[in-house]
């Protein structure tokens, strides 16, 4: 809502300057989101009359006058506006004027004849965004009178960003009972007074759908002067509300409209049929709108019809057929409610959004349309003259919104806002804001004013009286409350703990969208079908993630492209996958590594990440469980993954994530440079913790022994490891795997493994029998199992 | 043969030049070995008249004690230098960088929504979190925000179908806690939100935080009060905080939420969800507006 201040001020001035203004209707709930003035600055434009018109020498589109600017010559002025006419009053810019974009004017000649000035437009003056000719001022203006003090230019427009519930200000009555309310004055209504028939002239309205319009107001004004002008003064309101005027029947309507909140309609009387039906639409209506849009209304859309068929789509748009036009003298005037509800959305499925339906929508009060009748009838017979018939009012009373009686208590009011507010307090302000108070035993009974349908119980009444006592009056309370711990199990590692060891292995974090790519997604996933967006915002972020990776190798490609060779991005968040039993949404912790295995430094080799690299952020992920032995590593294929170099892990069979470098082809479509790894682990299966169980330490000596097996190339480190494990016992307390060898010594097709194998009793020294034996027993079990060959 | 003295000042000579710990060594065999001249003379003592054999015993032992003497001083002096030397040697350009991985870091999201929910755990509050795509009607209608209300134009909702769609706010989350809770209840949600709208100056995806707090003896003055305490402890800065009811239409329409009144009735604490709907507003837009990415 944008709200002239100087209008305002007309009504209810609050003796404060535009900025402190602002900040109390902010403070408030009405929130001004900012302050424009209304017209840009100029300087030295004064009222100009066009006394003499003479053609251009040497041009056929110009013309010469002589303009009256209150001085005792006239000046010379050449103008090229088509509707320059002598006895004309137009705003005229003198010599030394400044005009909106630092435009000076300075003496000059135009095709060789001099001009002392400039015959100003709307536009040139910033009062319009485009014109076709002078602005026209009032033949009563008085030649040489500052254009700005003519047309009270000094404004200031607050924008006001209402919240949908305040429907009550979208006019200027009802912001201007809330100034009266915050500043603590009465507030009187507009006074409206009606305007005696003067014909008794009708037209019949009927309400086939009274839920939907439970009250219809028209009358018919007959006679009115086509040739009317709207007065200057309406036409500056209008434009600073950002209207145009189009004549004197719109003007009218509007300005009702901007004036008490009632959006009105004006029928030429002429080309209606039969009589007024709000009824809703049926398959065969069609309506050509007042923008030149046909439409078909829906069975939900309400019209208004005559006889011969749809007149307009209601409380939206008018249509064509039975618009006004410079030729209309009789008119019907419409002022009607419309539930909201009847409203709500119907513009939107229409393409249109009209200040009328957004009024509707978020409600009118009920009660306002005669008033706003009256109003409309006097302003246009003022204009344009015209013979006004009786008010024609159709109505169904058990249609219209009940206004509420609400108990109002004071202990209420306490425990709510936690805070006393006197009881003489309470009753002003609400009674400035139009209610009706009663005073009864414990507290009182409310009605609110028909205009405030957004209050109907008894905090909505304690919401108000804490808005406009102040919100900076309520105390600031540190709540008193019974303590209560929240869990916080062992058995669930936190997240921060996740995370944080990522970022200190060099991960940075990335938050990426959790809509992607199609293509993205069918490349990296291909085997699930992703959930699609309805309206996606693009085509590249069409549809929901089903894993990290799109998002974070789309980030890695971002980055490569700004001379990032090096990059480790994690993220973590949901996912999406649809399935049998419906969308499972879980959160996954993914990572994507490209580059170097470490910062490129001194005193290090230059080395290309792999996969063991990854799989040691992954397995220091995994050791966060404190059970890293619980996770296996499988060889298994991904659609996404390099087929030698991916591991799905497990844990207690089920799947937790995925480990590998990036399939070539993969790499190729997503224009990666160099060899990604990445992985993704669900986290409710990586935050699946083991709650630490104390074991003693032994205080006897360990010994250790090394052995080198020779076994073939197919055989897993994991299989080796699980033969020790199992052959050992409980005396092998661990295995280390030191090296990997192929080569001289080794037969083609075989590797030898070098293993540390460390042995401790818990009760006794081993003896090197007992070692011996124990050793022998593990190397008895790789050699049935594996083949294997000690190396010597 | 060499009178002692003449012995004690060419053998000190000779440890003064030793260079290192080896010609040192031999300078100590030369005179203090098995054949070495004090050694010797030692040896030679037996020859000599009974009534000297005292006199020149006590000498030479003085003597070899002097040279002794001279010798470990000189050994340490050498293995000082050697010491020395070799650390001199050893030293680095101690502003090199240090070798190994570099750490990361959090995204600033993270960082501010791990503060928030730090300082909220410390009064008490615990994280909420809910699912994202979400469905209309606690999304909206639970938060009565019926189909075509003005508000959901507001909202530039995302749509999966007529009824699933991408939560606009984290508001939802409130409904799930309050569907399985009973109060008193203390939480925030922080998490993504999603509108379909995307400029300079809006992502079509967000990230919130919104609190709730019910119970049976909490104001709107409680509310400001741990709103207050929530700023300045955040920007760590005595602030003026001011309460333009900025948000009312979710104030508002929450607290008429009919789902939520009668849920709380239900659990026999009436009025209660004012206080309830009215922390959600305000939490949501004092902690919300710092860290929404993008949108104001």
């Amino acid at each position: 809502m944008r709200v002239s201040e100087q209008w305002l001020r007309d009504w209810i001035d609050p003796q404060r300057s535009s900025a402190e203004l602002a900040a109390r209707l902010t403070m408030a709930g009405l929130e001004v989101d900012r302050i424009e003035p209304a017209a840009p600055a100029f300087e030295k434009v004064v009222v100009g009359r066009v006394v003499q018109l003479q053609p251009h020498p040497d041009a056929d589109r110009l013309r010469v006058a002589a303009v009256d600017v209150g001085d005792a010559e006239p000046l010379q002025i050449v103008c090229g506006a088509p509707n320059v006419a002598v006895g004309m009053r137009a705003p005229t810019a003198l010599i030394g004027a400044v005009l909106p974009g630092g435009f000076k004017i300075k003496p000059s000649k135009l095709r060789g004849v001099q001009s002392q000035g400039m015959l100003c437009s709307a536009k040139e003056l910033g009062l319009a965004e485009s014109s076709d000719g002078l602005l026209p001022l009032p033949a009563d203006s008085r030649p040489g009178q500052d254009v700005r003090e003519l047309l009270a230019l000094d404004d200031a427009l607050l924008e006001i960003e209402l919240t949908p519930n305040r429907g009550d200000c979208l006019g200027m009555e009802g912001i201007a009972r809330e100034v009266a309310s915050i500043e603590r004055r009465d507030f009187r209504p507009f006074p409206v007074e009606p305007v005696e028939p003067a014909v008794d002239a009708v037209f019949p309205v009927t309400l086939r759908d009274p839920a939907d319009c439970p009250r219809y107001i028209g009358r018919v004004i007959r006679g009115v002067n086509p040739a009317a002008e709207t007065p200057l003064w309406m036409r500056e309101r209008l434009r600073r509300a950002g209207l145009r005027s189009l004549g004197p029947l719109v003007d009218v309507t509007n300005y009702v409209m901007l004036e008490l909140g009632q959006p009105m309609h004006a029928f030429d009387l002429n080309r209606l049929t039969g009589g007024i039906e709000v009824r809703r639409a049926r398959p065969e209506d069609r309506l050509e709108l007042l923008n030149g849009v046909v439409v078909e209304p829906d069975a939900e859309t309400l019209l208004i019809a005559d006889h011969a068929g749809p007149l307009a789509l209601a409380g939206i748009m008018g249509g064509e057929i039975s618009s006004c036009t410079d030729a209309t003298r009789d008119v019907f005037l419409e002022s009607a409610f419309f539930a909201p509800a009847s409203i709500a959305g119907r513009a939107r499925r229409y393409g249109l959004q009209t200040d009328s339906s957004y009024r509707f929508e978020r409600g009118v009060d009920a009660q306002l349309q005669r008033r706003a009748a009256e109003r409309a009838t006097r302003l246009l017979i003022e204009m344009a003259g015209g013979e006004p018939g009786p008010i024609i009012e159709a109505v169904s009373p058990e249609h219209l919104p009940v206004q509420p009686a609400i108990r109002l208590r004071p202990e209420r009011i306490r425990k709510l806002l936690g805070m006393d507010v006197s009881a003489v307090e309470v009753e002003h302000i609400l009674r400035r804001l139009g209610m009706v108070v009663a005073v009864e035993a414990d507290g009182w009974r409310v009605i609110p004013p028909s205009s405030r349908f957004d209050i109907t119980m008894e905090a909505d009444l304690i919401e108000e009286i804490a808005r406009i006592h102040g919100y900076e009056r309520v105390p600031s309370n540190r709540p008193l409350t019974r303590l209560a711990m929240s869990p916080r199990p062992e058995a669930q590692a936190p997240l921060e703990r996740f995370t944080e060891t990522l970022v200190q292995r060099g991960f940075q974090e990335a938050i990426t969208y959790s809509f992607i790519d199609p293509a993205f997604q069918k490349v990296l996933d291909p085997e699930r079908e992703p959930l699609a967006l309805a309206n996606p915002i693009s085509a590249d972020l069409a549809v929901m993630r089903t894993s990290l990776w799109p998002g974070l190798l789309k980030a890695l490609t971002h980055n490569q492209k700004r001379q990032q060779s090096r990059m480790r991005l994690f993220e973590h968040g949901l996912n999406f996958v649809p399935t049998a039993d419906g969308l499972r949404q879980e959160p996954y912790l993914g990572g994507v590594a490209v580059g170097l295995a470490l910062p490129e430094q001194w005193g290090l080799a230059k080395r290309p990440l792999d996969f063991f690299d990854l799989k040691a952020d992954v397995e220091a992920l995994l050791a966060l469980t404190g059970e890293p032995e619980a996770f296996t590593w499988v060889a298994a294929p991904h659609p996404a993954l390099h087929p030698g170099q991916s591991a799905r892990i497990e844990r207690a069979g089920t799947v937790v994530g995925w480990l590998g470098a990036l399939h070539p082809r993969v790499t190729q479509i997503l224009d990666i440079e160099g060899d990604a790894f990445i992985f993704e682990l669900r986290l409710a299966d990586l935050q699946a913790a083991r709650t630490p169980v104390f074991r003693d330490l032994s205080r006897f000596p360990a010994s250790r022994r090394d052995i080198a097996i020779v076994v073939d190339e197919t055989v897993a480190a994991q299989a080796v490891y699980d033969c020790i494990h199992q052959r050992g016992g409980e005396l092998l307390r661990n295995v280390y795997l030191f090296d990997v060898y192929r080569g001289k010594g080794v037969p083609e097709g075989r590797k030898s493994l070098a293993l540390g194998l460390i042995l401790q009793d818990f009760s006794r020294n081993l003896t090197d029998h007992i070692v011996e034996e124990t050793v022998s027993g593990i190397l008895a079990g790789l050699t049935e199992q594996f083949d294997a060959t000690l190396r010597v | 043969m060499e009178p002692l003295p003449e012995l004690l000042l060419s053998a000190q000579t000779a440890i003064d030049r030793a260079g290192d710990l080896a010609a040192l060594d031999q300078v100590r065999v030369l005179y203090l070995g098995k054949k070495g001249a004090l050694t010797e003379r030692l040896k030679e003592l037996g020859r000599l008249p009974a009534e000297q054999r005292r006199e020149a015993g006590q000498a030479i032992n003085e003597a070899k004690q002097a040279l002794e003497t001279a010798l470990a001083a000189r050994k340490a002096a050498l293995e000082t230098a050697a010491l020395d030397a070799r650390l001199a040697g050893e030293a680095i350009d101690v502003t090199l960088p240090g070798r190994g991985q570099q750490p990361g870091g959090y995204h600033p999201l993270s960082r501010t929504l791990a503060r928030i929910e730090a300082l909220f755990a410390r009064i008490g509050f615990t994280v909420a979190e809910g699912p994202e795509v979400e469905d209309d009607f606690r999304n909206f209608e639970a938060l009565n925000i019926p189909p075509h209300h003005p508000a959901r134009a507001m909202h530039d909702t995302f749509y999966f179908d007529a009824h699933t769609l991408l939560r606009t706010h984290t508001s939802p989350v409130q409904i799930r806690v309050l569907e399985q809770q009973a109060p008193p209840v203390r939480i925030i949600a922080p998490g993504r939100v999603y509108r379909c709208d995307s400029d300079l100056t809006h992502s079509p995806m967000f990230h919130q935080v919104e609190g709730l707090l019910v119970d049976e003896a909490v104001s709107f003055a409680d509310l400001k009060g741990v709103l207050d305490d929530f700023l300045r402890h955040f920007f760590e800065r005595d602030l003026a905080v001011r309460f333009p009811p900025l948000l009312f239409s979710v104030y508002r329409t929450l607290r008429r939420s009919r789902y939520s009144v009668r849920d709380l009735r239900r659990r026999r604490l009436p009025g209660v969800q004012a206080q309830r709907l009215a922390g959600s507003a305000g939490l949501r837009h004092g902690a919300s507006s710092r860290i929404r990415q993008g949108r104001h």
